[in-house]
């Protein structure tokens, strides 16, 4: 049996809008194992995001507990928060969130320098994931010249150069069409096969029946599983 | 990491290339203008620090009210340099300079020229002073009478070369005719020195009579040993004003003691100043030189290091307004697992690129402006002077510093971003309330409006100056210098001009109401026996029958000297000033007593009176003054009434080259020799105007790049508000409005503090102008409306652009 990634122990995030305190996530408990490929769905405003920048450290749960790789990440300080996150989690965005003004090359190795990583390795490490992503020619190219489908190659191989644990994407193939969704989709299940976890939000039946378990979620709550 | 911030930075910049445009332009006027007063700062502050022993050389200063007149003076008595040698242990040497006839004629082939740079000094120059020698040996330069040391700019001029000048002769007109042996060619003085002379004449030439206590023509330095505290040392001069000063008094006035002395309100006091001082800190009368004013070395860092903040300014404002189109990236940047303070890395080298950029523009904007600076600063700095190595150090930091301060605050701002919000779009970095942003433009605009109050206040104080009354009438009189020629033919050159058609009158005139003209003055008594209590000193002119007529001064009682009159050589005429100090209620017929070369006590008898006029700066009250027939003419002066004034001066040219050939022609307005007494009011103006010019032009560019960003962020808002029926004046209210207060704030605040800066700057004018409201309406509508102009470029732009455009956008 796999180990425990992560688990979520009655996680609750409230927040005060105006004098109303809205809860978006509702004492949800999850446990991720290790080498699981999980889909969030949910109409909009269910709490698909909220829940994954919460268990990706960008936001934080207001209640309940949150263990990952064992350290509870509710009691941490912010600087090992994000030391954690670094280490381990990489993200895809709907919007790509490329750096517009670095090249395809540079925009991969960006998580290699804030982990201090040494020139020589990163290049062997860039050049690697290019060549894995078809992507060599485009290295030298900024974000702008390339169509949707290529800037989310780009942004997953970003996400992964750091060899992560997790994947938390959130709703990767939302702008784009259904071709480049598919390929997007496929490369997720190749790498969850080599061992990588991920977390996916999606609106989409097809793109969720790629993954091992799909949890909906309704009103900040997990309804079905 | 550092390649990858500053491979990002560039990018930026290139991809916002207006507001790098406005950034660079801002920052590089602020730091070009800094550096520019830091060459200036650094270069009056090294004067005369060349002389190995600097620290320990002090000029001895004098000062005396006697009567009521004070006397200010950079000299001191002929013996008081030996009397301090020989009676105190602490001084190691002295040197004195005699330069009180101002030039000398030199003969060069068979012309003459007039050499201003020119002193007699004591054999003990080398001792004091650190003047390299070319050739010669300066131990015994000038020991001997009839030798001279001159420096290789005045061997060239002369001889062709230092070897060929040392041990020739120069001929000039002293007695008549007098050589001297050049024993020594020195380097030329540094520009950098409080004194520069070419020529340094043995002190044994000099005609005075030596020994004499009571007066002061000498300049006279002192070289104390090592660990004297010159302050200290400073109390010594009492007991010498006791020990020698009073006994040879009082052969010629009645002093009981020096406490009656100054219990009678008179003063006679002796003080050493540090030579280094003497460039910053010292305008007295009889200065070797134009000295500069600590004053304005302060005002002028002041305004250079506000002028750097202000375009500082522009960069932290413009840096955080378009924030948000950096804010992604920031968000990014920290999901990827950037620290907050690798951030502020990279947006501090962004800053520190931008200002390594700017230095070179500024560097560029220096190296255009240096010229123009030298010419209004009066000084002859060069660009190569940036390369020494301590201002090299300076330059390569700079940057550092400036980014550092423009990009700290953005730097703090964007990296403090939370990623969750800006990358899903929730951050809303308005335009509204941003409190910083509003006071750092308050500053900008009160910096400028204070630099412009300064700049007008200056310009309208020269004016007064200028156009006031002064007493006399400068205007259409041409001075000719009369040296070199005897008196018979200076007679006959004047009797012969004044029958020219286009000149009014003539007179000699070796004195004149500009400072740059000579002065003399003694003492006088009510009674015939002069005490402490009834002595007074004034200016005592040696004049001509045509003198008041000529410089245009107006008789208020009694009459002027005249030819019909026989006893008028015993006469004399007093200005309304010195009637006041004799205390002489109608002064016409009364008399008063100077001593005469004997040494005996003579009686004058006042034949009339003229109008106060200004015969010092008008910085000071007009002082007593007294004519009397003499004939003083190493000048004449000519008030001529012509339009042609080229024609005029080529005609009497050509009279004094006939009479005199060989001898230099040399001439002076008597308007431009006024002038020239507030050059340095002049410059100080010059320079305020330029600091103004530029403040208000970064402010402005900071402005406009301002209203250029929020004019871009409410696009959709303008749109709407056009279809909604907004006209397009409204649109430019809306969009100027908030501005506009900030302009009225700044000047609210500004005004006091303008007000009392330049309040002070007039209390050193005796004669001033009143600060009035307008001055301050004016500058505050120039602000306002240089601030509305630049604010209604991107104004109308954005309210005449069709809101369908706009609208679709979104």
């Amino acid at each position: 049996m796999a180990n425990a990634l992560l688990s979520l122990n009655v996680a609750t995030r409230t927040v005060n809008s105006g004098s109303n305190a809205v809860t978006l996530l509702d004492k949800i408990n999850l446990q991720v194992k290790e080498g699981e490929f999980i889909s969030l769905m949910g109409p909009s405003g269910s709490g698909k995001s909220t829940l994954l920048n919460c268990i990706g450290m960008l936001d934080s749960f207001t209640g309940g507990g949150y263990t990952f790789l064992g350290e509870p990440v509710h009691s941490m300080k912010e600087k090992n928060r994000s030391k954690l996150y670094k280490e381990y989690i990489g993200f895809v965005f709907q919007a790509y969130h490329l750096i517009d003004e670095l090249t395809v090359w540079e925009n991969i190795e960006t998580p290699l320098l804030y982990k201090n990583v040494k020139s020589s390795e990163r290049k062997a490490l860039v050049a690697d994931m290019l060549d894995r992503f078809n992507i060599v020619g485009k290295k030298n190219l900024f974000p702008i010249q390339l169509s949707g489908g290529q800037q989310q190659l780009v942004g997953i191989a970003r996400a992964l150069i750091g060899k992560p644990k997790l994947i938390l994407a959130d709703e990767p193939t939302g702008n784009l069409n259904s071709k480049q969704s598919t390929e997007i989709m496929e490369l997720f299940s190749q790498l969850n096969k080599e061992g990588v976890t991920i977390i996916q939000a999606t609106h989409s039946e097809h793109n969720a029946s790629y993954g091992s378990r799909i949890i909906n979620l309704l009103d900040g709550r997990i309804v079905s599983e | 990491m550092i390649k990858n911030y500053f491979k990002i930075a560039w990018r930026n910049l290139l991809k916002k290339k207006g507001f790098t445009a406005i950034n660079i332009i801002g920052l590089s006027l602020g730091i070009g203008c800094f550096i520019m007063i830091s060459m200036f700062v650094i270069d009056e502050i090294s004067y005369d620090r060349y002389h190995e022993k600097a620290n320990r050389i002090y000029r001895i200063n004098s000062d005396v009210i006697f009567g009521g007149t004070e006397l200010s003076m950079a000299v001191t008595s002929d013996p008081m340099g030996e009397v301090l040698k020989n009676d105190y242990p602490e001084v190691e040497n002295y040197v004195r300079f005699y330069a009180s006839r101002g030039s000398k004629l030199i003969k060069k082939g068979s012309e003459y020229i007039n050499e201003g740079a020119v002193a007699h000094a004591d054999s003990t120059l080398f001792n004091v002073f650190t003047l390299p020698t070319i050739l010669g040996d300066p131990k015994i330069a000038l020991k001997d009478p009839n030798t001279v040391v001159i420096t290789e700019t005045a061997a060239n001029r002369y001889f062709g070369s230092p070897q060929l000048a040392i041990g020739q002769f120069l001929e000039t007109d002293d007695n008549g005719k007098t050589l001297y042996k050049v024993t020594s060619v020195i380097e030329d003085i540094p520009k950098n020195s409080h004194f520069n002379f070419d020529f340094f004449f043995s002190m044994a030439n000099v005609e005075y009579d030596f020994g004499n206590y009571l007066s002061h023509n000498f300049h006279t330095y002192v070289l104390l040993k090592e660990g004297v505290d010159y302050k200290a040392f400073n109390k010594n001069f009492k007991a010498i004003i006791n020990k020698y000063l009073l006994p040879q008094a009082a052969q010629f006035i009645e002093i009981s003691s020096m406490d009656d002395f100054e219990a009678s309100g008179n003063k006679l006091e002796y003080s050493l100043i540090p030579l280094t001082d003497i460039h910053l800190h010292s305008s007295r009368g009889i200065e070797l030189s134009a000295n500069g004013n600590i004053q304005y070395v302060y005002i002028f860092s002041a305004a250079a290091l506000f002028i750097l903040l202000i375009a500082c300014v522009n960069f932290i404002n413009l840096t955080t307004a378009r924030s948000s189109s950096r804010a992604k990236e920031v968000g990014i940047r920290k999901v990827l697992g950037s620290e907050k303070k690798s951030l502020i890395g990279q947006f501090l080298t962004e800053s520190t690129l931008i200002a390594i950029l700017a230095l070179f523009v500024g560097l560029l904007f220096v190296w255009l402006s240096l010229g123009w600076f030298n010419n209004v600063s009066g000084k002859e700095m060069l660009m190569t002077s940036l390369l020494s190595p301590k201002f090299l150090i300076f330059i390569v930091v700079l940057p550092f510093i400036v980014g550092g301060l423009a990009g700290a605050y953005p730097a703090f701002f964007l990296s403090s971003f939370q990623p969750i919000k800006v990358l899903k779009g929730k951050l809303s970095l308005g335009h509204k309330k941003n409190t910083l942003r509003n006071f750092l433009v308050i500053f900008q605009f009160a910096t400028s409006i204070i630099l412009i109050v300064g700049t007008i206040v200056i310009y309208k104080q020269l004016n007064h100056i200028q156009n006031s009354n002064l007493g006399f009438n400068k205007d259409q009189v041409v001075v000719v210098s009369n040296s070199g020629l005897s008196s018979e033919t200076r007679q006959s050159l004047k009797n012969e001009i004044e029958q020219l058609t286009e000149v009014k009158s003539a007179s000699f005139a070796g004195y004149l109401p500009v400072s740059s003209s000579s002065r003399s003055d003694t003492t006088f008594s009510t009674e015939a026996v002069m005490t402490e209590s009834n002595g007074f000193n004034m200016q005592y002119w040696n004049i001509d029958y045509d003198y008041l007529e000529t410089i245009g001064m107006e008789i208020k009682a009694g009459r002027n000297f005249s030819r019909d009159f026989g006893s008028d050589s015993t006469g004399i005429i007093l200005n309304e000033t010195a009637v006041k100090l004799a205390g002489f209620g109608d002064p016409i017929g009364k008399k008063l007593y100077t001593i005469d070369s004997d040494g005996d006590l003579e009686g004058y008898t006042i034949i009339g009176v003229v109008k106060n006029f200004n015969f010092a700066s008008l910085r000071e009250n007009v002082g007593g003054l007294c004519f009397q027939l003499g004939n003083n003419s190493w000048e004449s002066a000519y008030r001529f009434n012509t339009t042609d004034i080229s024609g005029l001066l080529s005609t009497i040219e050509s009279k004094y080259k006939v009479a005199a050939p060989g001898m230099p022609f040399e001439y002076e307005f008597l308007d431009e020799a006024f002038d020239n007494m507030y050059r340095q009011e002049r410059r100080v103006g010059t320079v305020a105007m330029a600091f103004a010019i530029l403040a208000i032009i970064i402010a402005c560019l900071g402005l406009f790049g301002l209203a250029t960003y929020i004019a871009e962020q409410r696009t959709k808002e303008i749109g709407v508000r056009k279809v909604l029926g907004a006209t397009v004046a409204n649109i430019i209210k809306m969009l100027s409005k908030d501005f506009v207060k900030l302009v009225i704030i700044a000047f609210v605040i500004a005004t006091p503090i303008a007000w009392w800066f330049m309040n002070k700057w007039l209390q050193e004018f005796a004669f001033r102008i009143d600060l009035t409201w307008g001055i301050f309406a004016v500058t505050g509508f120039v602000a306002l409306v240089v601030a509305l102009i630049t604010l209604s470029f991107q104004a109308i732009k954005a309210a005449i652009a069709n809101p369908v455009n706009s609208l679709r956008s979104e």
